[in-house]
């Protein structure tokens, strides 16, 4: 298996406040990988280190090539769509104008268009919505769309960053079963961000366990959860 | 009532000028939440230079067209050189920047030209032709007809193209937009290449009524402002209604109030800006700004 996407040893922090402590992970080609911990153990920042919304050291690999001093922009057009804390919806615009701004980048319009259908056949709500403004759909509604768009951009890696953050279980449900179809269909590697251990221990195969800036824990994800010590001492469940 | 409509349909004119500058405004407010108080002395600068190339021979309306592109890359370069990197700093010191900005465009559009009033050519006859009983001069309907292009190919850029969604988005949510691959810092250029070449017809339309000199912009700046502010401040189409209502407001005072005509009418834009800013501070078309607590 090669590596997709490779971090090693990366360091960063806000301000005077460090953050990062030397995260090394990888996600491999075609990969689910699951990254926990609690709240403030640097998850998010993780993420966003990946798409330069953080400054950092260390290295970050994407495809064999680092992504030093690259901007957030030049890292998505190179193939990683980040779905961010808070969905990134732009409730200013339609969820129409939300989904172009996923395709606006790409020039192979036939293949847009295939997108489009499969993008409505696995959102059909977002399909009968494409008229209205993004504002009016609920929480659940904003994470499809989000998932959507980001489906529209062909990444070949998707950061997701809790993409089950308040929605109801039958909703985090369906869009995981989403984002697993996305990742057998498409061989899209994924990135996931989760609080919700026992759901992203069953998507992923891999999974890393963050504290406080740190990897605390690697391993198989079906391997981690069996192990009631790792469990209890790190996933609270 | 003929001489009633007469002044409704100048104010009409005069309120498609108002209503480009004050969509200038509305375009860098959406852009970054910032009123530009150079875009006055933006638009008159680029009026020299439209001058300056009619005096050549260039024809005008060869001269227009060049004048708005080399209008459209001032704004760009001011963006860049100026605004970009303060692009951080609080709202309050980048306000201070463009009232600077203003000053300096002033002193050096008097310092190139002189503080000498020139006229300024129009394209259009002052001849008048008779609608149903009114008399309407050629000069009124092509700076509406001139204006109107002008918003209408604004709206089609900003609604209708793919770097216009690009362009709101970066404007409305910028770090979202960013993860989608946009290049915010370079739509927000393009926004002020636009806002300066739509306040350039502005300036070129205002310029044959009252004569080009560096102060030309100050009195239609704040009409401008009161258009933009009855639009609500956010709303492309609220500066353009706001506009006309402004103008069509200022000349039937004018006509009709003893005492306005002249100086008074400015006090006219100024008591809308007021009245706006009492009765419904968000405008005709801004929305209330409701924040979840």
């Amino acid at each position: 298996m090669t590596a997709l996407l490779e971090l090693t040893d990366v360091r960063a922090s806000y301000g005077a406040r460090a953050v990062l402590h030397g995260v090394s992970l990888s996600v491999p080609e075609r990969g689910i990988v699951a990254l926990l911990g609690a709240n403030g153990a640097g998850k998010t920042t993780t993420l966003r280190a990946v798409t330069a919304g953080v400054r950092w050291s260390g290295d970050i690999a994407f495809r064999g090539r680092s992504l030093r001093g690259m901007s957030t922009e030049d890292v998505v057009r190179g193939g990683i769509a980040h779905v961010p804390e808070g969905r990134g919806i732009c409730t200013e615009l339609t969820v129409d104008e939300n989904l172009k701004l996923g395709s606006h980048l790409r020039r192979d319009l036939a293949e847009v268009r295939k997108d489009y259908d499969r993008v409505f056949e696995y959102f059909p709500l977002l399909k009968e919505r494409r008229r209205l403004s993004a504002s009016t759909l609920s929480g659940g509604e904003q994470q499809m769309l989000a998932l959507a768009r980001a489906l529209l951009m062909r990444p070949r890696l998707i950061l997701l960053d809790e993409p089950s953050l308040g929605l109801a279980p039958m909703v985090v449900r369906s869009i995981f079963d989403i984002i697993r179809t996305l990742n057998e269909a498409d061989g899209v590697a994924v990135l996931l961000v989760e609080q919700n251990a026992r759901i992203a221990l069953d998507l992923s195969s891999t999974a890393y366990v963050l504290e406080v800036g740190r990897i605390a824990v690697r391993g198989e994800s079906a391997e981690l959860q069996g192990n009631e010590a790792v469990r209890r001492s790190y996933l609270g469940y | 009532m003929q001489e009633f409509f007469q002044q409704v349909v100048s104010g009409v004119a005069i309120g498609g000028i108002f209503a480009s500058l004050a969509l200038a405004l509305v375009l860098i407010y959406n852009a970054m939440g910032l009123v530009n108080f150079a875009q006055g002395e933006m638009a008159m600068l680029a009026t020299f230079v439209a001058l300056t190339l009619i005096n050549r021979g260039v024809s005008y309306w060869l001269a227009l067209p060049l004048t708005l592109l080399i209008a459209f890359a001032g704004g760009v370069a001011i963006q860049r050189v100026v605004i970009r990197p303060v692009e951080r700093a609080p709202l309050l010191a980048l306000v201070i920047i463009t009232l600077g900005l203003a000053t300096l465009l002033n002193g050096l559009a008097g310092f190139i030209f002189g503080y000498v009033p020139r006229s300024f050519p129009s394209p259009f006859s002052a001849d008048t032709v008779d609608v149903v009983g009114v008399f309407i001069s050629y000069r009124d309907l092509g700076v509406i007809a001139v204006s109107g292009l002008v918003l209408l190919a604004i709206y089609f850029l900003l609604q209708r193209t793919t770097l216009g969604l690009t362009m709101r988005a970066a404007a409305h949510h910028p770090e979202a937009s960013r993860l989608l691959g946009v290049r915010v810092s370079w739509m927000l250029a393009l926004g002020w290449g636009l806002a300066s070449a739509v306040g350039a017809v502005s300036g070129v339309m205002v310029a044959p009524i009252l004569l080009l000199e560096p102060n030309m912009m100050q009195s239609i700046i704040i009409y401008a402002f009161a258009a933009a502010v009855l639009g609500g401040i956010e709303s492309p189409l609220g500066a353009v209604v706001g506009g006309l209502i402004v103008g069509v407001t200022i000349n039937l005072a004018g006509a009709y109030v003893p005492g306005v005509g002249g100086d008074l009418q400015l006090a006219v834009g100024l008591a809308i800006i007021i009245a706006v800013l009492v009765l419904r501070p968000n405008g005709l078309f801004g929305r209330a700004a409701v924040r979840r607590v």
